[in-house]
């Protein structure tokens, strides 16, 4: 029973990182960018929601429709403002990461530092749904039952739509090999620029799904960051079923740890996994591509 | 060491005895100033001694710190102060051994992704430990140390990390290190242990960090996981060292100093933005600065070359060279080299040809150690090196080039060779290999573009200067992929000329080519290989013209 | 993330602003309060003159370094006539040496260390008004063990704290002080700061079979653990979450659900004074106080203004002196420092009809007794 339990709340924990991973996945597998302040977005979309929903009473099921499309503009504006003088400037791959890295970095405290200033550094919550649901057994949280339903539906939805779309299967050739790419008349640039936006609003999604039930703060971004790289290296970089296996995975340990050791190695847990994955099999569970 | 750096010198320990003495005429608030400064100025160079060559950046500066604050607050009440110093160092330096193990041998992102995380993961596992073990969270340091017994300390840190990294600049360790930032694939192939380097460095550098830490920790009276790892420090250190300028010894000095002003600025008067006015600094630099405020000084000032020290080695007799015996190679369903065989004798051009795709550049590969064989023997000068080393076969003797030309391009052309005679298996460094170098550099007819910086050599030239970095190895086989493509008729003749005088110092060459000419120019010898296997085998003449070649070129219509 | 405040007052004064969450809940509206009240009523009476208050103000950003670089500041460079200090047991440590060297008095309020008293002692001109934390275990088994010999709750107590300093302080002397009162602990659990997920820990509580489940948490655990508990239905006959169950935001929250929770602070609701100072505080400040150190704050403020004028002038060894062993007139009534300690620090409180009402120590003018036991969660 137990067991049971630590299952299904560990995959409702991990709906949340699968869909959060999937959107970097994108990023950094297609766009090539390693997107330090990933997270901060995600947070961002959680103020949003919490923002709509205490002043103007909208829900954040329905503030997804205008999340969405906004941080998808929003990401879309800061690969071709930001990003795209660092991938014109880049000799290489290796460049263009360290670059990203940099200037994503700068960006992480930029919007943290917008955050502060607008909302301060106290924890906001504002439970919606926040009533109790039965299933086999295991008493969850509503809305952490909806939010999981929803990371599964889009999560399906970008899976079938890379895989049977033109423009989804264009957007996993450049993931493979971007010069080949190129010579089969794909446009990485617009392409990848389509993933980063894609990649963002994903995150912003996530954002306002978890607004329903985390106590989120300013500073929240950093550690939602660094769970999506593990999860997205540990899967295997541009692919997305491996981003949403593995963040499935991730939710299930990080809830057996704590229930069955102790809450405060989850964090440890994760670091080993993703240790062992480097010593075994750097490419990721589920890559192909020797790098 | 020459007479004009002796006034430097001298200016340098002036300006030290100077600041020694500042404790004695400031007020507590301009010291307290002054340690921020000494603190990150020694945090700052101490990140750029290790990213600032190798390109690998580290995010977790702030874990090295705090691992040192930590140290010392657990164990300050009931140990001498000197032997906290030294736990905290050490304490650094072994977590910094386990990171560098687990990531350093794989490509820079992984590292970057793991130290991203990593000032949070020890705060837990400290946290946890704290609760579990010891049933106390936060550690009372009651040193009574004053402000100016913390400065004098930092200051004798910061003096002897300029040093180091001064020292480590000079030797071979720091010339491995730039050699991997510019490609370490090149570094590998020239005999530098890239994986022990890196860790090395790395090792030394939160060393340092953390040793800062332990030496800043009274200055707080009680330290708990939360106050010891701030991922703030993370940020402020890379933004310092990036605007000084992380290639430059003293780049990360002239980055400390003026943010710590500017931030004590910002936090007094605009305390809301302080996050987004930092961002946006970090990201004027990326973008603007790219190589800090040393890249614009050094743009009016070329660099010197440098070098380090040596010791002899032996290698082994064996009639042939090199004998390859059913080499095979498979990727996924493909298989690339199937069942080859074929043996170098001293002093013979071997030429490598066949349709592309057919294997001849994973034969190579196998060779020098790119790619590891999934079956087969490869013996050099009678030893077995299948499944070594790119850098240990390049130490016994075995050199090449690259299809796509590698060049460093940041570096001279003359900075470019240095690295094979540095990290051969009879290294030589300082002055005899700059000469050799030069010399070298003659041999292949760019003796006059010894000081241009590499990116800027037309194509045949930097071909020359990959030839000149093999020879640096003082090789006795030398693998050569596609040397001659994508020359012009004048071009091929002089290439030409230039292999057959090798051949001549006792080389032994394996070519693999397209150019036909060449071919029968230059080799004793031709393999001919066709979707992985080898299909003929003999001189050039008779080789190239048996039927199943022909067919393998031409397809079946033309036999 | 959580930022403290720092002042410094007087004829040039300093406050850090921009605190984070607890240091805007609880030090920073109480010392622009007091900065109100005393310039209203003209100022500082400083030998027979009357002196206004004016503010100079750094941030510490939470950093102990910070906050250490600002004191200096405000000492050295700005020359300041009085400092007051940051939020946050932390930071008040940090500072204390730094307040010691310069010699201005030290009014820790925001900090509960066991070693206070040492503290005190190692810097005579430090005052620390909330006193030891073992007292706050002490004073929850004074409740607890109440309640069990009237055979209303079990001999059964479900733990759990937060792995940091105030937590495991709590639940070291809470060990021993139910044990003392002849409770068991069914349940001892701690869990890292930053748990999002409480449900796990309070399933365990409800497996445990104890009446009474004790929290030793922060702001943002009470919240979600309250509200864990709440989704789970889980209504144990007490229930209590230390720090943040008496802050406003915690009754904004949760509203009627908030009834019978119990947690730190408590004041004593009858005192005129305190009612005064209470609706004061919400006209001027815009909020309501918190009820545990809110007031306590602003008596250590009403404390250095009387030892000010007492003396005379700004000269800090006698103002310290007069700090010591002085007895002051306050919003809490008559109070003298024990060893430079605060003797009256509220420990347990408990929400009932929307007010959050002291019970314990059980000796203190005004404690009530408790509502009991915690109707069920209004969803």
């Amino acid at each position: 029973m137990l067991l049971l339990d630590i299952l299904i709340s560990g995959l409702v924990l991990g709906g949340m990182y699968a869909l959060i991973s999937m959107g970097l996945t994108l990023q950094y597998g297609v766009a090539r960018i390693m997107n330090l302040a990933y997270g901060e977005f995600l947070v961002g979309a959680a103020f949003l929601a919490f923002w709509l929903y205490s002043t103007i009473g909208i829900s954040p099921l329905a503030g997804l429709i205008l999340a969405v499309p906004l941080a998808f503009l929003a990401n879309w504006a800061i690969y071709r403002w930001l990003l795209t003088p660092l991938v014109r400037r880049a000799k290489s791959r290796g460049q263009l990461e360290v670059d990203s890295i940099l200037a994503t970095f700068g960006l992480l405290f930029i919007v943290q530092g917008i955050a502060l200033v607008l909302f301060g550094g106290q924890y906001y919550s504002y439970g919606y749904l926040s009533v109790p649901v039965s299933i086999l057994g295991t008493t969850l949280a509503l809305n952490r039952v909806i939010a999981f339903i929803f990371a599964g539906l889009i999560g399906v939805g970008l899976y079938l739509a890379l895989t049977r779309t033109r423009t989804g299967t264009a957007i996993r050739a450049i993931a493979v090999n971007p010069t080949a790419a190129s010579l089969v008349a794909i446009d990485v640039r617009t392409a990848s620029a389509f993933a980063f936006a894609l990649g963002g609003a994903m995150v912003a999604a996530g954002g306002v799904l978890v607004s329903m039930f985390l106590t989120f703060n300013a500073s929240m971004g950093v550690v939602f960051t660094m769970k999506a790289l593990i999860v997205v290296i540990v899967g295997g970089v541009g692919n997305v079923l491996g981003a949403l296996v593995v963040g499935l995975a991730l939710g299930v340990i990080e809830t057996g740890v704590t229930r069955l050791v102790d809450p405060g190695l989850t964090l440890a847990v994760t670091y080993a996994l993703f240790m062992i994955v480097l010593l075994v099999r750097p490419q990721g569970l589920f890559g192909s591509a020797v790098r | 060491m020459s007479l004009a750096r002796a006034p430097l010198i001298a200016l340098a320990v002036l300006a030290a005895l100077l600041l020694a003495g500042l404790p004695l005429v400031a007020s507590g608030y301009v010291l307290a100033l002054a340690i921020g400064m000494l603190n990150f100025t020694i945090l700052a160079t101490a990140w750029a001694l290790f990213s600032g060559p190798t390109h690998y950046i580290s995010l977790a500066s702030a874990a090295f710190f705090g691992i040192g604050a930590y140290t010392a607050a657990m164990m300050a009440e009931t140990v001498p102060w000197p032997l906290v110093l030294v736990a905290a160092t050490l304490a650094g330096f072994a977590v910094a051994l386990v990171v560098g193990l687990s990531t350093l041998r794989l490509s820079g992102v992984y590292f970057v992704i793991f130290t991203f995380g990593l000032t949070e993961l020890i705060r837990q596992l400290v946290t946890w430990y704290e609760v579990i073990v010891a049933g106390t969270v936060g550690r009372y340091l009651f040193l009574g140390m004053p402000q100016s017994t913390i400065y004098w300390q930092l200051l004798a840190l910061a003096v002897a990390v300029l040093v180091i990294g001064w020292l480590i600049g000079r030797s071979r360790l720091g010339l491995a290190a730039r050699v991997i930032g510019a490609d370490e694939v090149v570094a590998r192939h020239s005999g530098i242990d890239t994986t022990r380097t890196k860790i090395v460095l790395f090792a030394i550098s939160s060393a340092i960090m953390a040793l800062a830490g332990a030496i800043m920790a009274p200055r707080w009276t009680y330290i708990d996981p939360a106050i010891a790892f701030n991922p703030m420090i993370s940020f402020q250190v890379v933004i310092m060292a990036l605007l000084g300028g992380a290639g430059a010894l003293f780049g990360p000095l002239l980055g400390a100093v003026p943010l710590v002003l500017l931030f004590e600025v910002l936090q007094a008067n605009f305390p809301n933005a302080y996050s987004i006015l930092l961002g946006a600094v970090f990201i004027l630099i990326v973008y603007g600065l790219p190589r800090g405020v040393i890249g614009l000084i050094e743009d009016w000032r070329p660099a010197a070359s440098r070098s380090v020290a040596t010791l002899p080695s032996r290698a082994p007799r064996d009639p042939n060279v090199l004998t390859i015996s059913d080499l095979k190679k498979s990727f996924g369903g493909l298989s690339a080299v199937d069942s080859v065989s074929f043996d170098v004798r001293p002093g013979e051009i071997i030429g490598l040809v066949g349709p592309n795709g057919s294997g001849k550049t994973s034969v190579l590969n196998l060779i020098s150690g790119a790619l590891k064989p999934d079956a087969g023997q490869i013996f050099y000068l009678g030893r077995p090196i299948n499944g070594a080393n790119p850098e240990t076969i390049a130490r016994l003797g075995v050199a090449r080039t690259f299809q796509l030309v590698r060049v460093l391009p940041s570096m001279s052309v003359v900075e470019n060779v240095i690295p094979g005679f540095a990290f051969r298996a009879r290294h030589v460094t300082g002055a005899a290999a700059h000469e050799e170098a030069l010399a070298l550099l003659a041999r292949v007819g760019l003796e006059h573009r010894a000081a241009t910086p590499a990116s800027e050599l037309t194509y045949i030239d930097q071909k020359r200067l990959e030839l000149a970095r093999a020879l640096a190895l003082e090789p006795k086989l030398l693998l050569l992929d596609e040397w001659l493509a994508g020359l012009n008729p004048t071009e091929l003749e002089e290439g030409i000329a230039l292999i057959q005088s090798l051949r001549f110092d006792g080389l032994s060459i394996i070519m693999v080519e397209h150019v036909m000419d060449a071919i029968h120019a230059l080799c004793d010898r031709c393999v001919v290989m066709n979707a992985g296997r080898v299909i003929a085998h003999g001189t050039p003449r008779l080789a190239l013209a048996e039927p199943e070649v022909v067919r393998a070129y031409l397809g079946e219509d033309d036999a | 993330m959580l930022r403290k405040s720092l002042s410094r007052l007087a004829l040039a004064a300093a406050v850090s602003a921009l605190a984070g969450p607890a240091a805007r809940v609880t030090t920073l509206p109480n010392y622009q309060l007091w900065v109100k009240d005393v310039n209203a009523a003209g100022g500082i009476t400083v030998g027979g003159k009357k002196l206004q208050i004016e503010v100079v103000e750094y941030d510490d950003r939470s950093n102990s370094e910070e906050a250490v670089k600002a004191i200096e500041r405000l000492g050295t460079q700005d020359k300041v006539d009085i400092i007051l200090p940051p939020w946050g047991t932390g930071l008040n440590l940090a500072v204390g040496p730094t307040f010691n060297r310069l010699g201005y008095p030290h009014l820790a309020v925001t900090a509960a260390t066991d070693r206070a008293p040492e503290m005190a002692k190692r810097w005579p001109n430090s005052f620390w008004f909330l006193g030891p934390s073992k007292a706050g275990a002490v004073a929850l088994s004074e409740v607890l063990g109440k309640l069990k010999s009237e055979n209303k709750i079990g001999a059964k107590v479900a733990m759990i704290s937060v792995a940091d300093a105030f937590g495991i302080e709590l639940a070291t002397a809470a060990r021993a002080a139910f044990k003392s009162a002849g409770l068991e602990i069914a349940l001892d659990k701690t869990y890292p700061i930053g748990t999002q997920d409480m449900q796990a820990l309070l399933k365990d509580a409800m497996a445990s079979g104890a009446d009474a489940v004790v929290a030793f948490s922060y702001p943002p655990d009470t919240i979600a653990i309250t509200d864990a508990a709440r989704v789970l239905s889980y209504n144990p006959k007490v229930y209590y979450t230390a720090v943040g169950t008496a802050f406003p935001v915690f009754k904004g929250k949760f509203g009627a659900a908030a009834e019978g929770v119990m947690g730190v602070g408590g004041w004593n609701v009858d005192s005129p004074a305190l009612q005064a100072y209470f609706k004061r505080h919400t006209e001027v400040i815009g909020r309501e106080p918190d009820r545990w150190a809110s007031p306590v704050t602003y008596v250590s403020l009403q404390m250095l203004q009387q030892a000010i004028e007492r003396v005379g002038k700004i000269d800090n060894a006698a103002i310290i002196k007069e700090l010591q062993t002085g007895t002051f007139d306050t919003i809490m009534g008559k109070i003298k420092l024990a060893d430079n300690i605060m003797p009256i620090v509220w420990w347990v409180g408990q929400w009932q009809n929307g007010e959050f009402v002291g019970l314990a120590p059980t000796s203190y003018e005004g404690a009530k007794a408790p509502l009991f036991p915690k109707p069920a969660w209004k969803q």
